[in-house]
């Protein structure tokens, strides 16, 4: 007798243990990717997503979906190579989120009392159901690189766009013209980042007029392409099932 | 195995209550801001903020105070610190306990990054707004990219009077619009996050109603991987895919419409700070030598001072890194400076009468008091560029005050 028969006694009782793996590996996974995802998320994307006033046309949209296609790449690879589940994008950015807000809640405004409206994290997850979908219709990971990377990179700053216009909103501001998002960084006082090291509407994209943000959305698209492929092969590396195979 | 859970147990709660011990009986809060900390030549020879005035020592919550007063961006800017192209008016403190309503230089509102000029002048004021009851030391502060903070006197502010919860900060915008900053958009925030958190939820739930891990996985080693995905699965993922653009877009569009007028965020240095008008310095002021002696924390100066002005004046003060040495019988400050940073009689001259107009005079002038120490000024020795620099206030019988600087290496006494 295997260790494997000698865990259930009956059909009725080894569907009850796969459902105990399931429950607690969901629950490991999720609050793995909370952990690793989060930490990544902030030592890449760091202040362009702690801040409203960091949240631009050109430069919040290009690096935000370019350094967080990256884990969604990976998971995926384990979760649809080894489970066929097409949701590892999507419970990346879950678990990415729920961290992102524990730490805003906690942390910024019940530590030190930034208010949320300054402080909020960026929505991420209709580019993570877009790839998602794409891994499960084309079952191939050279199309949801390229299809679902680009929609992932061209969703971003629409799917955040009914919550950051708002703060585009126009004020005259003691004789300057400031947005309610800069006022909202000059008024909150943030000791340790002085207003020079935000970097906002910096680049060259001077010909496009105002239209910075699809030309951005677009090379962040392009970019998330190419993050995908490199992470994807991450992925492959760490869903390994070498010592399951070996047990 | 019981042995090794019994440990296991035991440990976790040793280590539970050390993390508690730890915490729950001595966690001071952090009331400073490291300014002591920083190098001392830096202190020395950067900014050197003087005629401070804090317009309150208590305010209730949403009352405004305002700090004002003068910098001077010091000629001898150490080489080690980028020079000030882009430097950003702050203020030190812990958190955003007060609100910054406004900050000016030479009265220009400065919201951004300026560039200041080495060796000028300039007028600042900052007006802040009373947010979260409590003492709070209050730093003037200025940013230079390169340089980092370079951190002026604090003072201590109390805020009593109202609550937290009371405060506002309304905000009225071009287009017409009233609005609180301080809860501005929390529930459409709090909606989408919502909306989106479950519609994700849902797409994995849609899955995980079924066998996850173990089921799958052998039927994926089986090489039936293709059987776990039905035509339905697909029907839903594109369900889910069509009803994440349409929302997306019929949000966008609701939100266009709701805000037609936007502007992007607003960036880049300003320029053409308007330094205040100064004549040139009548004193002339050659610094012979200085020493700093350890064990007495004092600072000897051997100065030739040579009046070329029309009235006889005399050294009231001598400013360093934000403390102040006065000379009591010349010069007694009303402005309420931080008592810490302040040594009333901590100014001696071996020949202190009145400086005639056309004299030259050499002088020995000591500056002591236990700041050298507590503020960590006697550190310059350690540093990598032991220069020391300050300001020094001449008065004559009538109050008008002429300011010279110097500038000078610093050999320390041990003995």
């Amino acid at each position: 007798m295997s260790a494997l028969q000698s865990a259930a006694s009956s059909r009725a009782e080894a569907i009850q243990v796969s459902r105990i793996v399931d429950y607690l590996g969901l629950f490991i996974l999720f609050m793995v990717l909370t952990g690793s995802y989060h930490i990544h998320a902030m030592l890449t994307m760091g202040d362009w997503d702690f801040w409203v006033d960091w949240k631009d046309r050109r430069l919040w949209v290009t690096v935000v979906p370019i350094v967080l296609i990256t884990f969604p790449a990976a998971v995926q690879v384990l979760l649809w190579e080894r489970l066929r589940l097409p949701w590892g994008a999507t419970v990346c950015v879950l678990g990415l989120l729920f961290g992102e807000w524990i730490n805003r809640y906690f942390n910024f405004w019940g530590w030190t009392y930034f208010p949320i409206t300054l402080c909020f994290p960026s929505q991420i997850v209709p580019g993570a159901i877009l790839l998602d979908v794409v891994l499960l219709l084309s079952g191939s990971y050279l199309l949801t690189a390229i299809v679902g990377g680009m929609a992932w990179g061209l969703i971003f700053y629409p799917g955040n766009w009914p919550v950051i216009a708002p703060y585009h909103v126009p004020v005259e501001y003691n004789g300057t013209l400031m947005s309610v998002a800069d006022i909202l960084g000059y008024n909150y006082v943030r000791t340790g980042t002085p207003e020079y090291i935000r970097m906002v509407e910096k680049g060259t994209l001077r010909t496009f007029g105002k239209d910075v943000a699809p030309v951005s959305a677009f090379f962040s698209a392009f970019m998330s392409i190419l993050i995908y492929f490199l992470w994807h092969f991450v992925g492959r590396w760490f869903s390994t099932v070498r010592f399951l195979k070996a047990t | 195995m019981k042995v090794l859970k019994d440990r296991t147990a035991l440990w976790s709660f040793v280590g539970l209550l050390l993390a508690f011990a730890a915490t729950s009986f001595y966690a001071p809060s952090a009331s400073a801001h490291g300014e002591k900390s920083q190098a001392a030549f830096m202190r020395m020879r950067t900014i050197h903020w003087f005629d401070l005035h804090w317009s309150k020592e208590k305010v209730a919550v949403n009352e405004n105070v305002e700090i004002s007063g003068k910098f001077h961006v010091f000629e001898g800017w150490p080489e080690s610190v980028r020079e000030p192209n882009v430097a950003f008016l702050n203020i030190g403190i812990p958190g955003p306990v007060f609100i910054r309503k406004e900050s000016y230089i030479g009265g220009q509102l400065v919201p951004r990054s300026v560039r200041l000029e080495i060796g000028k002048t300039y007028e600042f004021r900052v007006v802040l707004k009373a947010r979260r009851p409590g003492d709070w030391h209050v730093h003037t502060m200025m940013n230079v990219e390169g340089g980092g903070p370079i951190i002026g006197p604090g003072k201590w502010i109390t805020i009593e009077g109202g609550h937290f919860a009371d405060f506002k900060n309304p905000v009225t915008s071009l287009t017409g619009q009233t609005f609180d900053l301080e809860t501005y958009q929390e529930s459409n925030i709090a909606f989408w996050h919502v909306f989106w958190a479950v519609f994700g939820v849902a797409w994995i739930l849609y899955w995980v109603r079924r066998p996850v891990f173990l089921p799958r996985y052998l039927l994926a080693e089986a090489g039936r991987a293709d059987e776990l995905v039905s035509a339905t699965d697909r029907k839903v993922g594109i369900a889910f895919a069509a009803g994440t653009i349409l929302i997306v877009v019929l949000s966008m569009g609701a939100a266009n419409s709701k805000y037609p007028i936007t502007i992007p965020l607003q960036a880049g240095t300003m320029r053409g700070m308007v330094p205040i008008e100064e004549k040139k310095s009548t004193v002339a002021v050659k610094v012979e030598d200085a020493t700093y002696r350890v064990p007495g924390r004092a600072m000897r100066m051997k100065l030739t001072i040579t009046n070329n002005g029309t009235s006889a004046v005399r050294l009231g003060e001598f400013y360093t890194a934000s403390v102040r040495f006065l000379d009591s019988s010349v010069f007694k400050d009303t402005t309420g400076y931080p008592e810490d940073l302040l040594a009333e009689d901590g100014l001696t001259l071996s020949d202190n009468s009145p400086l005639a107009p056309g004299e030259t005079r050499t002088v020995e002038v000591t500056a002591s008091d236990a700041a050298w120490e507590v503020y960590r000024l006697s550190d310059i020795i350690y540093d990598p560029d032991s220069r020391f620099a300050g300001l020094l206030f001449f008065f004559d019988a009538n109050g008008n005050r002429i300011i010279s600087q110097v500038d000078a290496p610093l050999i320390p006494s041990f003995i």
